[in-house]
């Protein structure tokens, strides 16, 4: 398809938009794919970082406001939280990839990328909870969803990862993602309005 | 339309080649597409300004920092799947094997026998002013952040190094072709250069 647009210049321009549509839906797809994590290939083969762009930001935007003794509005935790994020998944991708992975960089930081959905899932209904009341109640309630959460991104990571290290390296790899999403988990677990 | 005297201008898509124009000029100084020429400069441009005028603009960090990343994104995408291949006729990509191994492809296109798909100089300028220039200013804020340690800018300015940094490595690759040849186009430039000034003084 691209190399007949090549030839023919004028019929670029229509297809340029319909390439946005194209992106838009596969960003949707492993968003489905991280939900129900079957082996499947649209994470690794079609990678890309639209989605966790959009996941970090959002999850960076409602963790704001929570620090007590924040003079400005919020604005250090912001590029805290996208850096934890961004640099975490990277030392995890050069990890695994020094363990003798076979799968490439950006494929690897997408996985973990796409996979902080359910964490960002959980940040809202804690968000939601916390508009009703801060007591015992709401933090049991929020400490079981951010729970649950944090192991559905973890095993969807794991499913998507582990299958690229050999057998008796599977643990090591799989360690540092169950410390990345706790970071991140305990992150949105701690969090409480001023 | 082929001009027989200079059959090897037509078939080399070259950045640098601005001999034996003289006829050909008004035709390609035109901008063929003006709107990929906006916005393949526009979104650089406002990240860069917001950047440099967000403590007017507003009080709140965080408003500045999504715009600038929402800038920085749209300016990625644009560079990267519109306006190379429409203003200059190059792209890259990565492909993965079945198998999973990733591959960089990096593509310029070949000019049809018409010869009338060849891209305008001044919109070549404009591209490659704009692909330039852009990460060197933003190399400039990096370090500028580094050493009066604005600390919590370093995460939106190495953000528009990597990218930018990123399409502008893309695209040399394109027009490069392989690593060996880097050299050796940088000094035939630098030669086509001097001798085009030496043109000039003599009237």
């Amino acid at each position: 398809m691209r190399v007949s647009c090549w030839r023919s210049l004028p019929t670029c321009g229509l297809q340029s938009t319909l390439f946005q549509l194209r992106d838009l839906k596969a960003v949707g797809k492993k968003f489905v794919h991280v939900m129900y994590p079957k082996k499947s290939s649209a994470l690794l083969r079609d990678w890309d970082l639209w989605g966790p762009l959009v996941l970090c930001v959002s999850l960076a935007l409602m963790l704001q406001g929570g620090s007590a003794d924040s003079k400005e509005d919020g604005g250090p935790q912001f590029a805290e939280v996208f850096v934890i994020i961004w640099f975490g998944a990277v030392v995890i991708t050069l990890n695994s990839k020094l363990l003798g992975g076979t799968i490439s960089f950006f494929q690897s930081l997408c996985v973990l990328g796409y996979c902080v959905l359910p964490l960002t899932v959980a940040m809202l209904v804690c968000r939601l909870v916390l508009l009703a009341g801060s007591g015992t109640v709401s933090f049991i309630i929020r400490l079981i969803v951010v729970i649950a959460m944090f192991a559905w991104s973890t095993l969807a990571s794991t499913a998507f990862l582990a299958d690229s290290q050999p057998p008796h390296r599977k643990a090591l790899v799989v360690y540092p993602i169950f410390l990345f999403y706790f970071v991140i988990s305990w992150m949105i677990l701690t969090f409480t309005p001023q | 339309m082929l001009r027989q005297g200079s059959s090897d201008d037509i078939e080399d898509v070259s950045l640098f080649d601005a001999d034996d124009e003289v006829s050909r000029r008004s035709k390609k100084s035109k901008i063929r597409h003006p709107v990929a020429s906006f916005f393949h400069l526009f979104f650089r441009v406002s990240a860069i300004v917001v950047y440099l005028l967000c403590e007017l603009l507003t009080s709140s960090f965080i408003a500045c920092m999504v715009t600038i990343i929402l800038l920085l994104s749209c300016d990625f995408w644009a560079v990267k799947n519109v306006t190379g291949r429409l203003m200059v006729g190059l792209r890259w990509w990565n492909q993965v094997d079945d198998d999973g191994r990733s591959h960089w492809k990096f593509e310029s296109r070949k000019v049809s026998a018409q010869g009338h798909k060849t891209s305008s100089e001044s919109e070549s300028r404009i591209f490659w002013l704009g692909l330039i220039t852009c990460p060197i200013i933003w190399v400039i804020f990096a370090f500028s952040a580094l050493f009066s340690f604005k600390v919590k800018w370093l995460a939106v300015v190495m953000m528009g190094v990597v990218l930018q940094g990123a399409n502008l490595y893309g695209y040399i690759r394109c027009k490069v072709g392989s690593r060996k040849n880097l050299t050796s186009m940088a000094t035939s430039y630098l030669g086509k250069q001097f001798l085009r000034q030496c043109h000039g003084v003599v009237p």
